[in-house]
């Protein structure tokens, strides 16, 4: 089998977490050498749920293993000079440096860009910060709640008359890692062109406001500021409830389908009335509208609905679970979940690729590593370093 | 118009190209033929249009693009109405614009002659429609061996749903995010954007890079194929893996956290004004009791550690959000993190486009508008990175219907004008839709009225213009 796109690039990886992790293992998904620098102590993620068979363990957390396939990991301690050193030693071979800590930290290192810039003016320095390295934000603290509150999507999000809503899990995180993986191969594409090196500078909030439709531009077009909808219950569009889940109808009458055509799509003889044929009745019945849409998909398998519905070229979408997810017929015949062997677990299924190349395959050669797995090649024969040195070191907390 | 032809260092093609080196990104010399429509392909070539890219887009005159219809200028359905979208400009600037009728065997040709000279071709479109107009990667290459060509489908280009069209809820439900997300005993909750489409968007970017850098080290171009479902559900590996290794899927949790507490959404001074808190420990429990002038609940055993405070956390909520009500959102917001507690207020737009941080970080970006359109320059959403030594180009906004057929049909293709003149006699290419739809929104006091804005501010052009100034002539 041919090599991953990223077959021979370097990446020196300094991230811990969601964002970052994530970002470096696309790189090496497809292909980037990824040699991940942990604190002795280990990626917090390590302590993340969930854990097979919920086993609370450092080699255990399924996140973590998901988001560190095929990287070497080295323990440093970036507090200690000696590890400061071996970590510009391992820079100076690098193509691409990933590291998300919050904008003090580096600095405070002796590991600022300028540092590292003399290091190796060719490398590409990525840093993803929850605001950014600069502006007034940029020591706020952070988790997704935050990132969606400021970054506008929450304000649109969630029912009229409730509370705004966010996303389930860690999307802010995983844009900002997309995104930072998309900047770290534009910036390294200009090094190939050019042999210069840069900063990257990544915002995990200017991640989530970059994909806004309708909002800002509602202001600066008309000097209207949009809200979450009021979500009446004839919406014809609106999530219904079958008998095993929840469907996504589209009956197209946003794109100018006439309702004669919706009354014979969805086979329900009551809606076959002038009081729901054009949007002002709809609105003004909306209540028994909704009450016959309700009724109607109650009875129905989301499944049924949806092929069905497919198979007329109405494009309804339907809402699965993890577990309808993990028996799709779709991810399957495209080969989606992955199985992937740990030591610490044995075979598990992940998500797989996000694309795929027909050229160069998405493929998970290794595991996450365990703890300082990779110390003795890296750190020691790479380096230079002799066994009773790595004990030192270890001795002395450096690794 | 401005010639923004950049120099195609790497497809080798010269005579039409000129140079314009004060604003060649790290792109430059990059390629696209655009066959994109709303968000998910748009977005994408966008941000690599923004670093240097050509992206040359084509649409069609008979099948308008959806988004030049509707979020008018000022709601004016009058005139050129395609020319004044805003999700057109929002998804499409830096790119040149043309125009072909591709049902016409002519209108294929010129496409053709497009990907002759091009290194990426982007569309999303289904399947089925690539398969009639011959246009899947082996047809590709055989008019460009080293072609990189990227589909962007709902469900993938290959299996069982390759030919369902989906729409942006449509992939988040299908990924297991939309069954993940909503108030707690409530059903799933979707956002009210197509969020999924920049899922897809933000993953196409980074594999056309990795095409790309692929492409520059062996020279060897290939067919990307970007399930925008699959997109979504790289990012809940937290729920897949729970329930492939646990067989456990967790009720939905609306804002709340599996350890934080307080960790929500909470009113403030206001109409629907809110902020959000997420606290991570009890030394910035302490801090949040301080600000918040709340000594008792900083000695309640109910709340003294993260463990009790997530076991009581609705009591907590419930207190707590009777307090922030008292405050403004926006100062409690730099209150609360000046004690190194997370919080940030829940911004609407006009909060999002006067943020003091974004303001400084220059996220958002004026851009011209040509005179026939009447628009003022306007800010837009810019990239969600920086970099330090090749930025992003110049701006120019999203092209008129058919601005840039000449430029690139004669200029970079080497037709005359007179073909020009009868493909348009016959067409082939247009500069307006031959069926335009301009949807016409309901009044603002309307919308207001049924809920929809929040509010409209009449004095809106003036405030836009004081903080985003036309940009610099020259």
């Amino acid at each position: 089998m041919s090599a991953g796109a990223l077959e021979g690039v370097k990446v020196l990886d300094l991230t811990h977490h969601i964002a970052g992790p994530w970002c470096t293992k696309l790189m090496a998904d497809y292909g980037a050498e990824v040699l991940k620098v942990e604190r002795p102590g280990g990626d917090p993620a390590r302590r993340m749920p969930p854990f097979f068979h919920d086993e609370v363990d450092a080699e255990k957390s399924l996140l973590f293993h998901y988001l560190n396939t095929n990287k070497r990991g080295v323990t440093l301690n970036l507090k200690d000079r000696r590890g400061v050193r071996m970590l510009k030693e391992l820079a100076a071979d690098a193509d691409i440096l990933v590291e998300n800590f919050s904008p003090r930290v580096m600095p405070s290192l002796g590991l600022d860009f300028s540092a590292m810039h003399e290091t190796n003016p060719a490398l590409v320095m990525v840093s993803i910060s929850n605001f950014g390295q600069t502006g007034p934000y940029r020591d706020y603290r952070a988790t997704d709640i935050v990132e969606y509150a400021l970054g506008g999507l929450m304000y649109i999000f969630g029912a009229y008359d409730r509370e705004p809503l966010k996303h389930a899990l860690h999307q802010a995180q995983f844009k900002a890692g997309t995104d930072a993986a998309s900047a770290s191969l534009i910036a390294f594409y200009h090094q190939q062109l050019s042999g210069q090196g840069q900063q990257v500078d990544v915002s995990i909030h200017e991640c989530v406001a970059s994909g806004l439709r309708d909002v800002v531009n509602n202001f600066t077009y008309t000097g209207a500021v949009r809200r979450r909808q009021p979500n009446h219950s004839g919406d014809l569009t609106r999530v219904r409830a079958t008998s095993d889940g929840y469907i996504l109808p589209n009956p197209g009458v946003s794109a100018g389908i006439n309702w004669q055509l919706v009354v014979d799509h969805m086979g329900v003889p009551q809606l076959d009335d002038e009081k729901f044929s054009s949007a002002s009745a709809r609105l003004v019945n909306a209540e028994e509208l909704g009450e016959i849409l309700d009724t109607h998909f109650r009875t129905q398998q989301k499944a049924e609905v949806f092929h069905d519905a497919h198979r007329q070229r109405f494009i309804y979408g339907m809402i699965q679970s993890p577990e309808d997810a993990l028996s799709d017929p779709q991810f399957e015949a495209r080969g989606f979940f992955v199985d992937v062997d740990h030591p610490a677990t044995g075979v598990v299924k992940h998500p797989g690729p996000p694309f795929l190349m027909n050229g160069t395959p998405w493929q998970v050669r290794r595991p996450a590593p365990t703890l300082g797995q990779d110390n003795q090649e890296v750190l020691g024969q790479q380096l230079g370093n002799s066994d009773g040195e790595l004990s030192l070191m270890r001795a002395l907390g450096v690794i | 118009m401005t010639d923004n032809v950049a120099p195609n260092r790497l497809a080798g093609r010269g005579a039409a190209d000129r140079t314009r080196p004060t604003m060649a990104g790290p792109l430059a010399g990059v390629r696209i033929i655009e066959m994109g429509q709303l968000i998910a392909i748009p977005w994408a070539m966008k941000m690599l249009a923004d670093m240097g890219a050509q992206v040359i887009r084509f649409e069609s005159c008979q099948r308008m693009e959806g988004y030049r219809g509707d979020s008018l200028y000022k709601n004016d359905v009058e005139g050129e109405t395609w020319n004044r979208g805003a999700n057109f400009y929002e998804h499409n600037r830096n790119k040149l614009g043309i125009t072909l009728d591709l049902s016409k065997a002519q209108g294929l040709d010129i496409l053709r002659e497009l990907i002759a000279v091009a290194d990426v071709f982007a569309e999303n479109f289904t399947p089925r429609v690539i398969k009639n107009f011959k246009l899947e990667y082996e047809d590709l290459r055989s008019i460009k061996p080293d072609i990189i060509m990227v589909s962007s489908t709902g469900y993938g280009y290959t299996g069982p749903w390759a030919n369902y069209g989906a729409t942006g809820p449509a992939t988040e439900g299908a990924s297991g995010l939309a069954y993940m997300t909503g108030y707690v005993d409530g059903p799933p909750v979707l956002p009210e954007i197509p969020y999924t489409d920049y899922t897809a968007g933000e993953h196409t970017v980074f594999a056309v890079m990795a095409a790309l850098v692929h492409r520059f080290r062996t020279g060897n171009g290939q067919f990307v194929d970007v399930s925008q479902t699959q997109t979504a559900a790289v990012t809940v590996p937290e729920a897949l893996m729970d329930y492939a290794a646990n067989k456990r899927i967790e009720p939905r949790m609306g804002n709340g956290h599996s350890s934080m507490a307080p960790h929500g959404c909470y009113p403030c001074q206001g109409d629907d004004r809110w902020i959000t808190i997420a606290v991570e420990n009890d030394s910035q429990w302490q801090s949040l009791c301080r600000v918040m002038g709340q000594d008792e609940w900083a000695g309640d055993s109910r709340f003294a550690d993260a463990l009790s405070r997530w076991r009581n956390r609705r009591e907590l909520d419930e207190l707590l959000g009777k307090v922030t009500a008292e405050w403004d959102a926006i100062r409690l917001t730099h209150e609360l993190q000046a004690a190194g507690v997370a919080a940030g207020a829940v911004l609407d737009a006009k909060d999002m486009l006067f943020n003091p941080h974004l303001k400084e970080r220059g996220f958002y970006e004026v851009i011209s508008h040509h005179p026939s359109t009447g628009m003022p320059p306007l800010p837009y959403a810019s990239r969600p990175w920086k970099l330090s030594l090749t930025p992003s180009v110049d701006r120019t906004a999203g092209p008129l219907m058919g601005e840039h057929n000449r430029l690139v049909l004669s200029d970079l293709l080497g037709h005359t004008v007179d073909e020009l003149a009868g493909w348009e006699e016959e067409g082939i290419i247009g500069y307006a839709p031959t069926n335009p739809r301009a949807v016409q929104r309901p009044s603002l006091d309307e919308q207001v009225r049924q809920g929809r804005m929040q509010r409209y501010e009449t004095d809106f052009e003036e405030q836009v213009a004081k903080a985003y100034p036309p940009p610099q002539a020259g």
